[in-house]
This record gives C-alpha cells, structure tokens and sequence, in this order.
C-alpha cells in the first residue's frame, strides 16, 4: 500500500523506477512551472503560458513513445503502482493529444473572456497529469488519485466563467455529483479490498488493492468474501460509469458541458472519457479477468459474467438514450453532449468485447479498437467544438441550433469544416468515425463467432449500434441542414479565425480523414507491446 | 494480533494531562498576573471580532474563506510530515541511496509547498490594504459589465 510502509515490511530498498513515470513528472512538473510564470507575470500572457505548456505536453508525448520503443530499463513498478503496457501508453498519447488540442483551443479565448490565462493552462496540465496516472495506476489507489487530481481541476475549468450563472452551475453540479460518483468508487475499491483477504498457510492474508493481484486472487478462487466482491465491483462500475457518462449515470452530462465554457467541454466529452475508459478497463478486464479453465461454479467467472452483461446492457441503453435524446435537443453544445454519451455506448461495445475475449490477441485487438475509437471520436469532437466555440463568440451567447441558420454559404470555411466533423460523428465512411466504429463491431462481431455460448449478445450489441447510428444521423444532418438550406433572418457577421484555432481545425480535419483512409499504422502502433516486456501486466 | 495492554496508552494519557495543565495554566497566569484595564468592547461576549448582536446574515470578505481554505490546505500537507519524520531513521538505516532518496522526496514535496505558498502571495490572496480591494472592485465592474452583453469590442476578439 504505501510506499513506507511496504519499504519498512519488505526490508528492502523500495521498488523505484523513476523512468517509468517520466511523462508524468514532466507534465506535472511543467503544469507547476506554468503556474508559477504566471504568478510573476503581472497580466497574463496566453502565448507564453500557453507555448510552455504545448513544450510540456510535446516533452510527455516524446517520454511516452520512448518509454514504448526503448523501455525503461530497470524493471521497478513502485511495487505494482505503475504498469506500463500498450493500454497505458495508448490512452496516454490520446489525452496528450486532447490537452495539446484544447490548449490551442483555448489560447485566444481565454483572453477575449478575460479570464487568467496561466491558471487555466496549468489546470489544464494538472487535470492531464491526472489522467496520465488513471492510465498508467495497477493500483486502484493511484487510479482513485489520478481521478481526484482530474477531477478537481475540471470542477474548476466548468467554472472558470465566474460571472455566467450558468457556467456556475455547471461546476456546482458536477462537483457535487462528482464527488457521490467519487464516493461510489471510493466505496467499491474498500469492499474489494476487503473481499480480496485470503488464507495463505496458517494465516490470513490482508486484502489488496493491486489489480494484477486481484486477478490472480480471482483467478485462483481463493478471496475470503466472494460476495463483497461482487457488490465492490458493482460500486466501481457505477463510478467509473459516472466518469465515462453512460446511460443510467448521465444524468449530469448535458447540464455540464452545456453550461461550461466551450473549449473545457470539448476538452471534458474528449479527455476525461478517455482517462475514464482506460482505468475502467484497466479494473474491469485485469482484475476480473475471463478464465476458461477455472470451473463455473468458481467465483471469477461468476464476477466476470456478472459485470460483462451489465456492461452489455449497460451498453444498449447507453447508445440508445443518448441518440433519441439528442434528436429533440436545441442547443448544440447539448446535442453534442448527448452525442457523447452515445458515443460512450459505441466503445463499450469494444469494451464488452475486450472483456470476453477468449484469447490474448482477440482481446489485444479489442483494446486497441477501444483506445483508436477514444482517439477517433477526440479528433472530431475537438473540431466541431472548434468551431462551436468561434460560432458561439464571447459569453457563449450564440450555443442554439437557430444561430446556425443559413451560415453556410455565408462563412463556408466554418461550416464545410463543422459538416465534415459532424459526418464523421455520424460515421459516414471516409472518416475516422466509420474506421472507430467498424473496429469496435468487429471486435465484438469476432469475438461471438468465438465465444462458444452466448454469441448472440454479441451480435445483437452491434445491430443495436448499428441501428443507432441510423438514428442518430436526424440531429447531425440536422444541423448541416439548418447551416445550408435555411434563411436567416437576424443580422450575422462572419467571425474571424485566429490562427491557433485555424491549426486546430487543421490538424483535426487531417486527422479526421488520416483516420479514415489509413487507420492501420495507428492501430497497430496501438497493439505494439512495449520494449520492455517484464513489466506488463498478468501473463495468461 | 498483540494483547491489549493498557499501559501502552499512558504516553496518550500524558498528553491529555500535559494539554489539560497547558490551557489551565495559561489561563491561570493570565489572571494572577495580567493587567486589566476594562473598556466596553473588551466586555462583550467573545464572538471571532464580530458584533455579537444583530443580524447574523451580514456580509463578510470572501477573503475570510480563501484563508480558512488555505490554512486547511496547508495544514493537511504538513500532516503528512509526520508519518515521515516517525520513519525517517529507519528507513535511513538501510543505506546512503534510501536516505538520500527519502530525504529528496520529502524536500521535493517541501518546495511543492513553497511553490504553492508564494503562487497565493503572488497573487495577492494575503493582501488586505485598500490598493488590493480598489483593485478587486474594478475588477469585479468589468465583469459586471461584461456580463450585461455588450457587444465584444473588436480589440478583444482579435488574435
């Protein structure tokens, strides 16, 4: 548990590997720096704090692929704390992705809303070390801490327009019902500590938050309290279901993003569901893992059973609400939360799959499928928020889809671009938004022509996505009807893009189609293991 | 499991004894051989600098809370200094790289506190002088007017 103490039990020198958690300590390190410029410059300057913090995350993004194709040498994990294997380095290069993205985003916004650009750059880089660790945690305590450090920092972004009551609101009510989701974890991680207890010899062996032990405890049948297991996972799942905005636990999304400013929406629909994602699937598939060989009354494949249906369902509902409550939205930023709860339906899909593959590769490929469609669905998100964003102008007045009537032709630029990402939203071919959703399918399509019992709920999961996506084409077309085929009626004067946020709309209209032409390199630079092998995960 | 031993909690017993002789004695010192010199403030009732009589829903300086928060935010972190300094020496004891590399994470954490402590004096959250709050009024009409949807003027939409 802790580092002390484990050090003091062990009586040897603790298990330290600074390396490993090098994107870290630089991402964090420079999110202090940032701070602390802007604490000596006397007015805020975006370019500066705003340049450092790109260096940053660039320097993390650089640590990252070296930790992936070099290693990192010695083979310490702070005592199982750290892991390093593809779903952490995968998921790390996309929230990187995602900061760097919002922080271009955000750098001219920040200023024309007067709003202290340092404190909003070095939040940033904090909320994205915290995410880092909830990809990187195989302890469910560094896991819990890296959500805290996430979570803490986007309470404070949701507000970060203190005058407007609604941005207030929204941070009110995301940290009130962030910190019960946080409880709800919190709670889960103490029942399956205490579940996990197990008899070693003559004594009894206290319980653990390691999520490799957990599922090497699980797998051996041998945890004290299998039913306390079962209600901690049921906790965790509710958590981390908080997190990741999915169907019965969404509640909160569209009040949130609708009332945050529109760059930290973008920043919150991309980035923490990807972080999210990533410890869910982290707990979930490592730590209650899928054994063929164990007998079935045995209590691993009682949990596992239990919660791969319940994200089954978990999974349909999820898809479903979000599409048919997007339809009847009239603003766009919640249109497009919405969008991002079903969204969050799709990669459970993949999720589900990753949980019952039958074998390694099956599951490698699943994971990847899951942190590509993270990827994918980061890369159009953050572009049609770009562009909601310099729509929306200053005090996010103009957030309707009336303000979009007739735009079209009148600012084209804007909207060929905004049509562009809404398509790939909707997964029309030639997009990353198709290539993410026939990756997670047909991960949960080859794993039920596997899977020998059960196969059904396989495919029925990916008609239920597949038809929903048919749905949800209405309230994207929608909105590229509305921007075309409609008179405007109120006076409407084109706004100018600045050159950061013209990059952005750049490099993610490159990305949208990249994705969407040659999704192989990425996924399988996705699948690659890392250099140094010794330190991955549980060896089935 | 160890036997329940009571005289294993004697230390604590001291301690309630050492603060119950603490406070009494300060007290009683006070009284023997304080000056008083009694005005009518000085009589009311103790309420934290406040008028014990009157409405309870008058407005304070929201300066009060950001040093309640900040005194609690200092205050949790330097608990964590404890479990530390209890075992430092053992930890120690198993070589120059643990020592060193204890001593080092402790510093590290020290100067993260610093960074924090001179960010909030930086920023002026320790300032209460009439320069401070004109600033923070002009501030907060700028906001106000912001708020009340004027047009953005054109030099604060450009890059």
């Amino acid at each position: 548990m802790n580092f002390f103490a484990v050090a003091l039990q062990a009586g040897t020198s603790p298990d330290i590997n600074f390396p490993l958690i090098l994107p870290e300590m630089i991402v964090c390190g420079v999110a202090v720096l940032v701070m602390f410029l802007d604490a000596f410059m006397r007015r805020s300057q975006r370019w500066v704090t705003g340049g450092l913090s790109l260096l940053g995350l660039a320097a993390g993004a650089a640590a990252t692929i070296w930790l992936w194709t070099r290693g990192a040498g010695s083979l310490g994990t702070f005592n199982g704390m750290i892991v390093l294997d593809e779903i952490r380095l995968s998921f790390t290069l996309v929230v990187i992705f995602v900061s760097a993205l919002t922080v271009l985003l955000s750098v001219v916004w920040v200023e024309g809303e007067h709003l202290p650009a340092g404190e909003f750059h070095s939040l940033l880089l904090f909320a994205t070390s915290g995410m880092m660790l909830m990809a990187s945690g195989g302890d469910l305590v560094i896991i819990f801490l890296g959500l805290e450090i996430l979570s803490i920092a986007t309470y404070v972004m949701c507000g970060f327009r203190r005058t407007d009551l609604r941005s207030n609101e929204s941070s009110l009510k995301y940290f009130i019902l962030g910190s019960f989701s946080s409880a709800f974890l919190l709670y889960g991680i103490a029942l399956v500590y205490g579940a996990t207890a197990t008899v070693r010899g003559s004594g009894v062996v206290a319980g653990t938050t390691n999520i490799a032990q957990i599922g090497e405890r699980v797998m051996a049948g041998d945890i004290m309290y299998p039913a306390l297991l079962f209600a901690g996972a049921a906790f965790m799942l509710v958590g981390f279901g908080f997190k990741i905005a999915t169907a019965p636990f969404h509640v909160w999304t569209p009040d949130v993003y609708e009332g945050a400013p529109t760059p930290v929406t973008a920043f919150m629909a991309a980035g923490p569901k990807a972080a999210g994602f990533a410890s869910f699937l982290r707990v979930f598939i490592f730590g209650f893992p899928f054994v063929g060989a164990v007998a079935s009354a045995s209590s691993a494949t009682n949990v596992h059973d239990a919660w791969l249906h319940a994200l089954a369902i978990l999974a349909i509902i999820t898809m479903s609400v979000g599409n048919v409550a997007a339809i009847v939205q009239n603003n766009v930023k919640r249109m497009l939360a919405y969008s991002s709860i079903a969204h969050a339906g799709y990669a459970l899909v993949g999720f589900v799959a990753a949980g019952a593959a039958t074998d390694a590769t099956q599951r490698a490929d699943a994971l990847a499928a899951v942190a590509f469609y993270m990827l994918t669905y980061a890369v159009m998100n953050l572009g049609a928020f770009a562009v909601v964003t310099l729509i929306a102008r200053q005090n996010d007045r103009r957030t309707e889809v009336e303000d979009y009537n007739g735009i079209g032709f009148r600012a084209p630029a804007l909207s060929f671009t905004l049509s562009i990402f809404l398509l790939s939203l909707l997964g029309m071919p030639l997009t990353a938004g198709f290539i993410g959703k026939v990756a997670v399918f047909a991960s949960a399509l080859n794993v039920g022509s596997s899977a020998p019992a059960a196969s059904s709920l396989y495919t029925i999961l990916v008609v239920i996505g597949v038809l929903n996506t048919a749905i949800s084409a209405y309230y994207y077309l929608r909105l590229i009807i509305v921007m075309f085929f409609r008179e405007r009626t109120t006076e409407w004067a084109v706004p100018r893009i600045p050159a950061s946020m013209a990059l952005v709309l750049v490099i993610t209209i490159l990305g949208v189609f990249y994705l969407g032409l040659f999704p192989g390199r990425v996924l399988d630079a996705f699948k690659r293991k890392p250099a140094s092998g010794a330190v991955t995960q549980i060896a089935r | 499991m160890q036997e329940f031993r009571l005289e294993a909690y004697l230390p604590i017993l001291l301690m309630f004894i050492v603060a119950l002789g603490f406070a009494a004695g300060n007290i009683l010192l006070s009284q023997l051989v304080g000056q008083r010199k009694q005005t009518r403030t000085k009589l009311m009732p103790y309420e934290c600098g406040k008028d014990p009589v009157g409405s309870a829903r008058e407005r304070f300086s929201v300066k009060f809370y950001l040093i309640a928060m900040i005194f609690i935010l200092f205050d949790i972190e330097v608990i964590f200094l404890v479990p530390w300094a209890v075992v430092f020496k053992q930890l120690a004891a198993q070589g120059a790289m643990m020592r060193n590399l204890v001593y080092v994470e402790m510093m590290i954490f020290v100067a993260l506190l610093l960074v924090g402590y001179i960010y909030v004096v930086k920023k002026g959250a320790f300032d209460w002088g009439e320069r401070a709050r004109r600033e923070a009024e002009a501030e907060a009409r700028a906001l106000k007017d912001m708020q009340k949807g004027r047009e953005p003027s054109t030099n604060a939409r450009a890059a």
